[in-house]
């Protein structure tokens, strides 16, 4: 039998620890990292690139924008983490809020075009002479964890995790829950934080839009002073000037809210 | 079981929608004859049978066309229902749901997407946003977290809630999270569980193109198992505390004593080749109940059924339990991986297993595969199992166990 990994005991109330950011990560409409704490407007991140985060390039192809951004933000905000590596991987945790993808409509055109040999859409056909059209992974490139499958794989994060779906609350989720499990000693250390790119769908959805990833590395504070969560950011605020943000929209605004607060302090 | 402890998380009630029938009695009786829950799939797909729940399901004005919300909305109603806890104020009531990808219709195919396709082959996104725009449907239906709104509105929640979305793993998650509010003190009574339906068109050509489905019948732990059965479901927990269960004499059917979650951090679709990540749930779960590996009498298996799937989960079970070889099986095969739901129905399964005193058969199993070290139950047995481990793997490589422990009433 393996020996057992190493584990902290049960959870109980009494046993909770102080919680320290080690670091925070910022894609936003405004800016990468310092530059986007302040300002902006609706739209894509300028200068994001995501070849420059994300060096496997057969990952790559499987990402769509959000998981790009969600990725980066993660390789970002671990860089700036002198020393992470050297958490057990099974204490490493990942708490991402994200919306589903449905996957790529763009995958589906081959076999759109097989079903409609004379113009008009034929299910039967579809399934058919389609089906060899599809991308395999036309499913697995629409799941909305998918920042925590190529995440998770890049830095070997096997500890506790989550993704949430629950709209514009789905990165404040995974920002308390991903606080929780270290202060509950479930993890040493957690990546927690959001990802999502709307950035086109104005019409559909009626607002100007955005796409934003920011992330934050809660760490045990042995010794310190626990951090203060707070409530959740207005949202409201960050959207009316980076535009809708959906899954990323609470982790940008803690974000600024906690380095530019943090940033006035200094 | 010993004595309960006072803040032991205990399920007072359980819903269930799958291809057993609507209900959890539906599902007991299934398990109990080993019955395949399967029927026959006449659509164009090469799929050649699905798990598909027989039952009508109430339909929803507010949901037109989402039937994996109506059976959502079945499972709740059966689990409250049953757990009577009426008096529990709302701001006390947390909702957990775990759901999957939303179901894409042919006529959604038809009119939302083929009139955007441009002669080069490219979709034109503007114009898709602009029609999906007008009041229609099928843009809000693709929200995930409009069914767990809707919970909390019917059984007016308004404690903590959340929406888990870790493909197969979701359900499982949310029932973890419904312990870990209880446990904190965050809530004192949980509504928990999934729900998910792929049984539509794109949803199974989906898994055709990944080459999960089985062509034949979902044989899981054989040496000739190619895939799965794809199903449909829901299942829910209604989870308090022993103290408050007792208090108001509610039937206690099993305790939820622990989860635990990993990830393989390893591929998109393909599971940890050595089980690497389901041991590691396993054994999280486990300590976070405060009990060993010898005191598990039965595993219920993620067990898709899949050559990969059930190496890896074999060989993380054998690894776990060393020579004392663990009774394991899977509910796939009678009534098909209902996907995001899979750990909220397994998880009815495996209460059901606790309270009557059984464990559930291996459908589909004919002979064990010579390359898994573990001890297949192939048919229902009767054995009253103490402490159940339930699985439940998905895509992306999150894992998450939950470890119940058999109730002081049964």
């Amino acid at each position: 039998m393996t020996p057992m990994t190493p584990m902290t005991p049960p959870y109980t109330p009494a046993a909770r620890r102080p919680v320290k950011v080690a670091a925070w990560s910022l894609f936003c409409p405004a800016g990468i990292g310092e530059a986007g704490l302040q300002g902006g407007q609706p739209g894509k991140v300028p200068a994001f690139k995501a070849r420059a985060w994300v060096k496997d390039r057969k990952s790559l192809k499987l990402m769509g924008r959000s998981v790009q951004l969600g990725v980066a933000a993660v390789r970002a905000v671990l860089d700036g983490v002198p020393g992470w590596d050297e958490v057990p991987p099974s204490r490493r945790g990942i708490f991402v809020g994200a919306s589903p993808q449905l996957g790529d409509p763009d995958d589906l055109s081959y076999a759109l075009k097989a079903a409609s040999p004379t113009g008009t859409f034929d299910l039967q056909k579809f399934a058919e002479d389609g089906i060899d059209l599809i991308h395999p992974l036309w499913l697995v490139r629409g799941l909305s964890n998918n920042v925590v499958g190529f995440a998770s794989a890049f830095h070997d994060l096997q500890g506790v995790n989550a993704n949430y779906c629950d709209g514009r609350l789905s990165g404040w989720n995974a920002l308390t829950e991903g606080y929780a499990a270290v202060a509950e000693g479930r993890a040493d250390i957690v990546v927690a934080g959001g990802a999502d790119a709307f950035v086109g769908a104005d019409e559909l959805l009626g607002v100007p839009c955005g796409e934003a990833a920011a992330f934050v590395v809660f760490q045990a504070a042995d010794g310190g002073e626990d951090l203060e969560m707070g409530d959740c950011p207005e949202l409201t605020d960050v959207e009316s000037t980076l535009g809708y943000l959906g899954a990323a929209a609470a982790p940008v605004a803690w974000v600024r809210r906690f380095a530019g607060g943090a940033a006035q302090d200094s | 079981m010993s004595k309960l402890a006072e803040d032991a998380v205990v399920v007072t009630g359980m819903g269930a929608a799958t291809a057993a029938g609507l209900g959890v009695a539906a599902l007991r009786d299934a398990l109990l004859a080993d019955r395949f829950c399967g029927t026959a799939w006449n659509g164009a797909l090469p799929v050649p049978v699905v798990g598909s729940c027989p039952d009508p399901l109430p339909p929803d004005a507010h949901f037109p066309d989402d039937r994996k919300a109506w059976l959502a909305f079945a499972a709740a109603a059966e689990a409250w229902q049953q757990a009577g806890a009426r008096d529990v104020p709302s701001d006390r009531r947390a909702v957990f749901l775990g759901t999957g990808l939303s179901s894409v219709t042919p006529e959604e195919l038809e009119t939302d997407l083929y009139p955007h396709l441009g002669a080069d082959g490219r979709f034109d996104r503007a114009a898709m946003g602009r029609d999906l725009s007008r009041d229609r449907g099928a843009p809000r239906r693709h929200m995930p977290a409009r069914v767990t709104a809707a919970l909390r509105e019917r059984f007016e929640a308004e404690g903590p809630s959340g929406t888990s979305f870790s493909a197969c793993a979701a359900a499982a998650q949310a029932i973890g999270e419904g312990l870990l509010a209880l446990r904190r003190g965050e809530a004192d009574i949980a509504l928990v569980g999934g729900h998910d339906s792929m049984i539509h068109p794109l949803g199974m050509l989906s898994f055709v193109v990944l080459g999960a489905l089985s062509p034949s019948r979902c044989r899981p732990f054989d040496p000739s198992r190619d895939g799965f059965m794809i199903g449909e479901g829901a299942g829910m927990l209604v989870l308090e505390r022993a103290s408050s269960a007792k208090a108001r004499g509610a039937t206690i059917f099993a305790e939820l004593a622990g989860v635990g979650s990993s990830v393989d951090a390893w591929n998109a679709t393909a599971p940890h080749p050595e089980g690497a990540g389901a041991e590691l749930s396993m054994r999280r779960a486990l300590r976070s109940a405060g009990l060993p590996p010898e005191s598990v009498d039965y595993v219920n298996c993620h067990g898709t059924g899949t050559p990969l799937g059930d190496r890896a989960e074999s060989l993380a079970v054998a690894r776990l339990f060393g020579e004392r070889a663990v009774a394991v099986s899977t509910i796939k095969g009678a009534v098909g991986h209902t996907i995001a739901a899979a750990g909220a129905v397994e998880a009815v399964a495996s209460v059901l297993a606790l309270h009557h005193g059984f464990l559930p058969g291996c459908v589909g199993h004919g002979d064990l595969d010579p390359g898994l070290p573990v001890d297949v139950v192939a048919t229902c047995r009767n054995q009253a199992p103490q402490v159940v481990l339930s699985n439940s793997f998905g895509f992306g490589g999150q894992n998450c166990t939950l470890a119940f422990v058999r109730g002081p009433d049964t």
